[in-house]
């Protein structure tokens, strides 16, 4: 669950497998705070019931606390994300490639979204930078909302450095189709994922059996 | 009338055209009119451009010429623009409303707070003030308000936890989901044109009519840059106009009022308070939250200062 | 400016944008990678590079941190703990000793098992890969026809999106303004009318056809109430998420938390131990990335449509079009079906609602009803061949059921589909009369 990647694409010794192994806790690390982010989400929400229908006392500021932390939902399990291969993308063509013009696609893909995160990732921190600078808080309570702003270039840079190792995960296989994959999601046609959601689910199903 | 280059303005702004929108459209027109087409303003609606609260970081970037915005939605961007949410200021008339407004978007303190944003304000929205509207029994005595849930933000809800009521935060398309089950008692809007737009009128039994606890500031905002970078007989033409955008919103809330109000009264018991109470009101609810304010801000600007002079142009305007 | 269109080519350079996209996207290209870049890219040309990028970085946060979007994190979450407190079977053994008599019982039950599923998952293809692993053993055990089993696996996956809670919903209602709880409510009844039609069309064919999906007798009325109490979490969540919505006791939000806190309970009840239970919380976290970055990622897409004015444009030319509206309404939901072969849902929504919603609203159609209607046409291309989503997913999991079987099962399910959109579109009410019973 942790770890779907194939075998051979984590125990390489090149740099590609070593900056991936690196990479991969950090990663692991913030999704598992974002998921966090979702399981105190749900607690709050509970709780504002609880506090509203019960002790006719709704939280104070609890739609701004909402709002700051979706931060932390969307953004920080980014790159955790791509390394599953999960971002969306339409495999209909990719999936007839093999070979260099596979890795020619995967290479330009990953081009298209480093250009884009590193645009994103600076001017993302000027927009943190304009709110810490010139002040701007939530509409309710008036919570500074910068620290909230501030995640998004952080979780972006991480993702950033996740397309890297995949581009030269890429580049490798390119230059040399026969070697074992390092750094890269190796793409699975639609009926492989959904073979492997299958298996996921069945088995989360007979785990909650008595 | 007016020669000069071609130049295509985009205003932003939230929601669909309607009364707040009116002003700013006539002048679209007259401006387009007077130069021959040459001068085209065009207003985007829905957040085309960008989202309501991050409208003045778009002046800030130049990505577009003008904007509404709504002082509430960003408390911290433009912290003076928030006397205009104190409860209970003496700008219930709309002609005093109106030219005290006015006054105030000439203020240093108003100009500054847009200026950090690369912006300058141009014309007050001219919101409405608020009234309260309710189900069950009508609280036709200060009293009466301890004990109610009450849909009311910023400093109104202060101003109503004053008088014992309990303030809600909801968006403003849930207060109806939660007036009808009772969840909520009373709801504040902007008087006569949201309570209509919002269906609240359809299931409460009672409004405010006469209690003008206080409004906000929804207005008009230019970038600086490109103000600067018109030419001078098209920066006249904007500023000449600024009465055109006033009195045709004014004229668009008179013509909603109008059959509004009538409705109300057909439908709806409304209480009028007497002067005496509302005075008691504003001692309670008003004064102390404006005090607050000023103690909880006089560190970053001048507050007092602010706040008295949007007193004495209320004031001289009433002597008008 | 790149090539020096500026504004007198707004339009030309907004249709510019839209082709790139679906090249970029066609060729694989991450959706989010493809939307934002482009988007970017059509802005520059528009306002330079400048206010450009200063736009497209305020997007996402500003896009991910409106509060009716917090519904979408709890109601991934319910979906995945409710895996693993076991659900599933239970849904199917309580639905098959209740309706396995009738003909084609067992996928009578089937599919009715997949509708008390929507009601705790959002994800038509999590639906179907559990019940191709829960209910095709069984329909098979009792001589069913191989391509029926493996069709209304697939088509009752479809009634997730229907049956709140439901992701797509959501996004729907906030990208046109709309309530969240009324959309949601909008597709409780649509989604029952799709479980019954296919339920009509099974038991007909199965009158046909006796051989080929024979009922299946012999529950006790014991047996029958005694598989009843697991389901009583499910039956929870329902009543949780409707009945705040309906009377309005909570958000969304705050309903979707406490239905997850229910399932919750009920997984650490059953002996979930801390390894499901963090496995869920982080494919919760990886499915909300997912679901957030394709929103800001379209959204740069459209606000670069937003400064070009195609919209504006687009609907004037519908509005000029010399037909009737129900004729432009079909129309538009055929584009849909066409777009919907090679697109993912919640994609094809944030990308042409911006353009395609004002047009609809400018002819007169109700604005629930056209989500409704929309959310089903995506929902059969998830079963629909080129791409057929969920048809994959049951081939998968079944690799003896090879896909062209499965897709040859899913015909009667096809009809039965076009009967319901037909259906809604004669009576509109059936979409419209819960939320404007809360209204009134
Ligand atoms: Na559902
Ligand atoms: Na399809």
């Amino acid at each position: 669950m942790f770890d779907k990647l194939p075998a051979a694409d984590r125990q390489g010794t090149g740099p590609v497998a070593c900056a991936d192994r690196r990479l991969s806790p950090v990663e692991d690390a913030t999704n598992l705070i974002a998921a966090l982010f979702i399981f105190l989400l749900m607690c709050l929400g509970i709780a504002q019931i609880v506090m509203r229908t019960v002790f006719q006392t709704p939280l104070s500021g609890y739609v701004d606390l909402v709002e700051l932390s979706m931060a932390g939902m969307a953004f920080l399990g980014a790159a955790y994300t791509q390394r599953m291969g999960s971002h969306i993308r339409m495999e209909l063509l990719l999936s007839h490639l093999r070979g260099r013009p596979l890795w020619a696609a995967e290479i330009a893909g990953a081009l298209v979204g480093m250009g884009i995160i590193a645009v994103l990732i600076w001017y993302s921190g000027a927009h943190f930078w304009r709110s810490y600078q010139l002040g701007d808080t939530t509409i309710d309570a008036e919570f500074p909302v910068w620290p909230s702003k501030l995640i998004v270039p952080v979780a972006f840079s991480l993702w950033f450095l996740r397309l890297t190792i995949q581009l030269a995960g890429s580049i490798r296989m390119f230059i040399d189709p026969s070697r074992t994959p390092e750094g890269v999601t190796l793409m699975k046609d639609a009926a492989a994922i959904a073979h492997e959601e299958a298996e996921e689910a069945l088995a989360a199903s007979q785990d909650g059996k008595d | 009338n007016v020669d000069g280059p071609s130049v295509f303005w985009k205003i932003s702004m939230y929601g669909n055209s309607r009364a707040l929108t009116s002003g700013m459209e006539a002048l679209a027109e007259k401006v387009a009119e007077e130069t021959d087409g040459k001068f085209q303003i065009r207003i985007f609606y829905a957040e085309q451009l960008s989202p309501a609260r991050e409208n003045l970081d778009g002046l800030k970037l130049n990505a577009f010429e003008g904007a509404g915005i709504c002082n509430f939605y960003h408390p911290g961007k433009n912290p003076a623009w928030m006397v205009f949410s104190l409860p209970f200021l003496p700008i219930g008339d709309p002609e005093v409303g109106r030219y005290a407004r006015m006054r105030m978007f000439e203020h240093p303190a108003i100009v500054a707070d847009m200026a950090k944003w690369n912006a300058i304000p141009y014309v007050s929205g001219l919101l409405q003030q608020f009234e309260l509207m309710g189900k069950g029994t009508p609280p036709e005595k200060l009293e009466d308000w301890q004990g109610l849930q009450v849909r009311a933000g910023g400093g109104l809800g202060d101003a109503m936890e004053a008088l014992g009521a309990t303030k809600q935060t909801l968006s403003a398309s849930e207060t109806l989901t939660a007036f009808q089950n009772g969840t909520v008692d009373a709801a504040a809007f902007p008087f006569t044109y949201a309570h209509v737009a919002f269906k609240i009128n359809e299931e409460a039994d009672w409004y405010t009519a006469n209690l003008a606890p206080g409004t906000s500031e929804c207005g008009w905002v230019l970038n600086k840059t490109a103000f600067e970078a018109l030419p001078e007989a098209y920066q006249a033409l904007l500023m000449d106009n600024r009465d055109l955008v006033l009195d045709t919103q004014q004229a668009a809330y008179d013509a909603e009022d109008e059959v509004n109000l009538q409705l109300f009264e057909e439908t709806l018991q409304k209480i009028t308070y007497s002067e005496e109470e509302l005075a008691r009101f504003r001692e309670i609810a008003g004064r102390p939250v404006w005090e607050k304010w000023v103690a909880d801000n006089q560190d970053s600007f001048d507050a007092q200062g602010v706040l008295d002079d949007f007193l004495s142009y209320a004031e001289e305007a009433r002597a008008r | 400016m790149l090539i020096g269109l500026g504004f007198e080519h707004p339009l030309l350079v907004g249709m510019i944008g839209i082709g790139l996209l679906v090249l970029l996207v066609a060729l694989g290209v991450r959706v989010v990678f493809a939307a934002s870049a482009i988007g970017l890219l059509g802005l520059v040309e528009l306002i330079g590079w400048g206010p450009a990028a200063g736009i497209v970085g305020i997007v996402p946060h500003a896009k991910s941190s409106i509060y009716a979007l917090s519904v979408l994190p709890m109601f991934i979450f319910i979906g995945f703990v409710a895996f693993h407190a076991g659900m599933t079977s239970q849904l199917f053994n309580a639905a098959s000793k209740w309706l396995g008599w009738l003909p084609g019982g067992m996928a009578v039950a089937t599919v009715f098992a997949t509708a008390g599923f929507a009601a705790v998952s959002g994800a038509s293809t999590a639906t179907s890969a559990v019940f191709a692993r829960v209910a095709i053993p069984e329909m098979l055990r009792y001589g069913y026809d191989r391509r029926l089993a493996a069709g209304v696996v697939a088509a009752g996956g479809t009634l997730a999106t229907l049956i709140p809670p439901s992701a797509i919903l959501v996004i729907y209602a906030i990208i046109v303004e709309e309530s969240v709880g009324r959309l949601l409510l909008a597709g409780f009844l649509p989604g029952l009318v799709s479980a019954l039609v296919y339920a009509g069309i099974i038991v007909v064919w199965a009158k046909v056809r006796p051989e080929a999906a024979p009922p299946v007798g012999g529950a006790t009325w014991g047996e029958r109430f005694a598989a009843l109490p697991p389901l009583l979490p499910i039956m929870a969540v329902v009543l949780v998420i409707i009945s705040a919505i309906y009377q309005g006791w909570a958000t969304p939000t705050e309903a979707g938390a406490l239905g997850a806190g229910i399932v919750f309970a009920v997984a650490l009840f059953r002996g979930a131990g801390l390894r499901p239970i963090a496995a869920s919380l982080m494919e919760s976290a990886k499915l909300t990335v997912m679901i957030f970055s394709l929103i800001w990622g379209v959204t740069i897409f459209v606000r670069f449509l937003g400064f070009s004015g195609v919209a504006e444009a687009f609907t004037a030319w519908v509005v000029a079009l010399d037909a009737p509206p129900m004729m432009i309404m079909i129309c538009i939901l055929l584009a849909y079906a066409v777009l919907g072969m090679f697109m993912d849902a919640i994609g094809m929504l944030l990308l042409t609602l911006p353009v395609v919603y004002p047009a609809v609203m400018a002819l007169g159609f109700d604005s629930i009803w056209f989500g409704i209607i929309v959310v089903k046409m995506a929902e059969i291309c998830l079963v629909t061949p080129p791409i057929g989503l969920n048809c994959f997913v049951v081939s998968a999991v079944r690799p003896d059921i090879p896909l062209p079987d499965v897709f040859r099962g899913i015909m009667l399910f096809f009809i039965a589909d076009v009967i319901t959109i037909i259906v809604l579109l004669i009576f509109p009410e059936i979409v419209t009369w819960l939320p404007d019973l809360m209204r009134n």
